[in-house]
């Protein structure tokens, strides 16, 4: 009965410990799925994103990433840096910017917001690899 | 004059036996250790009272004592003996603890199983001095060093035994920082002892918001039995750190904790009346409740020691002894020990993660345990 017991406690807490040492791996992979679903949604507004990419970008917003950050630039002075990347979102929304996600994707990748951790950004709009364009 | 007489020989005066008197002496003894040396004063002072008020000599039959019938004691101890008391801790418990740091490192929790030992060889040498096995197991229990976990198990599988087992598994808890250091240092070296530990990676809300409830379901599909504990203990963490029911956790840690503490301590000093406490078998239960206890802090000591074998981030031998579930005596001690050798060595935040797998692993022990010998 001890040995059964000791056995059956020590083999639960190692599935346990095993369990939860994947948590944050399965979370990223569900993040970036998530992040993927919606860049996905995102871009289109009907169901044929190929057939019409370009009618999908609002007319006079640049498709250049030095342009969009200038236009971005009057929302992080109002914000303050360091920001939340939610509340930069939630202020490019509320004054009808399009497509802010993609745009806020764009400028994680050009490295034009610079991540500080725990979804607070700064932003630096003159790095090297900020002269991409949109896809 | 004989009214008067028959009076005062119904008092406690009159009354009283030497086992009452030792028992108001251990009594004070409690009180003393709880309030002068502050030594777990939050279980040692409600339990202390508890002896006093237990031990006070009264004439049978009059409704008065903790085991009779319809008695306002016999109502509280229900608790106990039904076991919601324990529950009730849990829950509160459940609330307090942040398991962050587990998260961060989950190879702790093996120090947390490993401690479990200390339940399994003191429950051998307990059938070898002639328990029962209910018996047995009720008082291997007490090497998981959790009051509650103990309890619980004993109400259900050796109600008889309550007062000795609950008294000695919270004496143990008091006594942690004579016990452990001793074992802590014999079994270590210094160069062991100043192992630091890797930086803990930072937890995202998400992940502490799942664990409960994916290791509610892991564990209490493993041992169904220690649903009352585990049930209520990670709904409790759920209340906390699911971030829309803060006024529930609030409660849960604080009154509803408190008030199941109070009513616990003072039942269970009141279960220890002298004529139903001292006997042998509450000596030999002290004894091997020391002995399970030691052998828990061992056992997870010397399982740090062979993790570190195989690890190539050495773990700090010390915080094995924090694998037993005393939250946060164990955890405390091992950060005290570690700091005698490195004061710029902060092993808390890593023993606290051992300390909550140990509280796991007590009420997975006790649910095993209660499943193995609830049909006998």
């Amino acid at each position: 009965m001890a040995y059964v017991g000791a056995l059956i406690v020590f083999a639960g807490l190692v599935i346990l410990s095993s369990a939860i040492s994947q948590f944050h791996k399965v979370l990223l992979f569900f993040e970036k799925r998530h992040a993927a679903f919606n860049n996905n949604r995102k871009i289109p507004e009907n169901d044929k994103p190929e057939e019409t990419p370009p009618s999908h970008k609002p007319k006079g917003f640049p498709t250049d990433l030095d342009e969009a950050a200038c236009l971005y630039q009057p929302l992080i002075e109002e914000l303050g840096e360091p920001f939340y990347l939610s509340d930069l979102y939630e202020i490019a929304k509320n004054n009808d910017f399009p497509h802010p996600h993609i745009t806020l994707t764009a400028f994680r990748e050009a490295e034009i917001l610079a991540p500080y951790g725990d979804g607070v950004f700064g932003w630096n709009p003159h790095t090297e690899n900020n002269n991409n364009e949109f896809d | 004059m004989d009214l008067l007489f028959q009076f005062l020989s119904n008092t406690g005066y009159y009354l009283a036996d030497y086992r009452n008197v030792i028992m108001i002496v251990v009594g004070f003894l409690f009180l003393y250790l709880g309030t002068a040396k502050e030594y777990e004063p939050l279980l040692l002072v409600p339990i202390g009272f508890g002896i006093l008020v237990g031990n006070i000599p009264f004439f049978k039959g009059f409704g008065l004592g903790i085991y009779e019938n319809n008695s306002v004691l016999h109502y509280l101890y229900f608790g106990v003996t039904t076991g919601l008391y324990p529950s009730i801790i849990f829950l509160g418990l459940g609330a307090m603890t942040d398991f962050s740091s587990l998260l961060a490192r989950p190879v702790l929790m093996l120090l947390g199983a490993a401690a479990q030992m200390g339940i399994f060889f003191t429950l051998l040498g307990a059938l070898a001095l002639g328990f029962l096995p209910k018996e047995a197991a009720s008082i291997a229990i007490i090497g998981g060093a959790d009051g509650p976990t103990s309890i619980f198990l004993t109400a259900k599988l050796a109600p008889h035994l309550i007062g000795p087992i609950a008294i000695a598994a919270y004496s143990y808890m008091a006594l942690i920082p004579v016990i452990q250091p001793p074992i802590m240092r014999l079994l270590t070296n210094r160069k062991e002892r100043l192992i630091r530990m890797a930086e803990l990676r930072d937890v995202s809300k998400k992940e502490r918001i799942i664990f409960p409830a994916v290791a509610v379901i892991l564990c209490c599909f493993l041992a169904p039995a220690s649903i009352p504990l585990l049930g209520t203990f990670f709904f409790g963490n759920f209340l906390k750190e699911c971030g829309v029911t803060d006024r529930l956790a609030q409660t849960a840690r604080t009154s509803i904790i408190d008030t199941a503490t109070i009513l616990l301590g003072l039942t269970v000093g009141a279960s220890t009346q002298g004529d139903v406490f001292l006997t042998p078998k509450s000596v030999a239960i002290f004894f091997l409740g020391a002995v399970a206890f030691s052998i828990a802090t061992a056992s997870g000591v010397i399982f740090a020691k062979i993790l570190n074998l195989f690890l190539k981030d050495k773990i700090n031998p010390l915080l094995g002894a924090a694998g037993v579930s005393a939250v946060p005596g164990s955890a405390r001690e091992v950060h005290m020990v570690g700091q005698s050798e490195d004061p710029e060595n902060f092993l808390l935040m890593h023993a606290m993660a051992c300390n909550s797998s140990g509280v796991i692993g007590s009420a997975i022990c006790a649910g095993i345990l209660w499943s193995f010998l609830v049909v006998l």
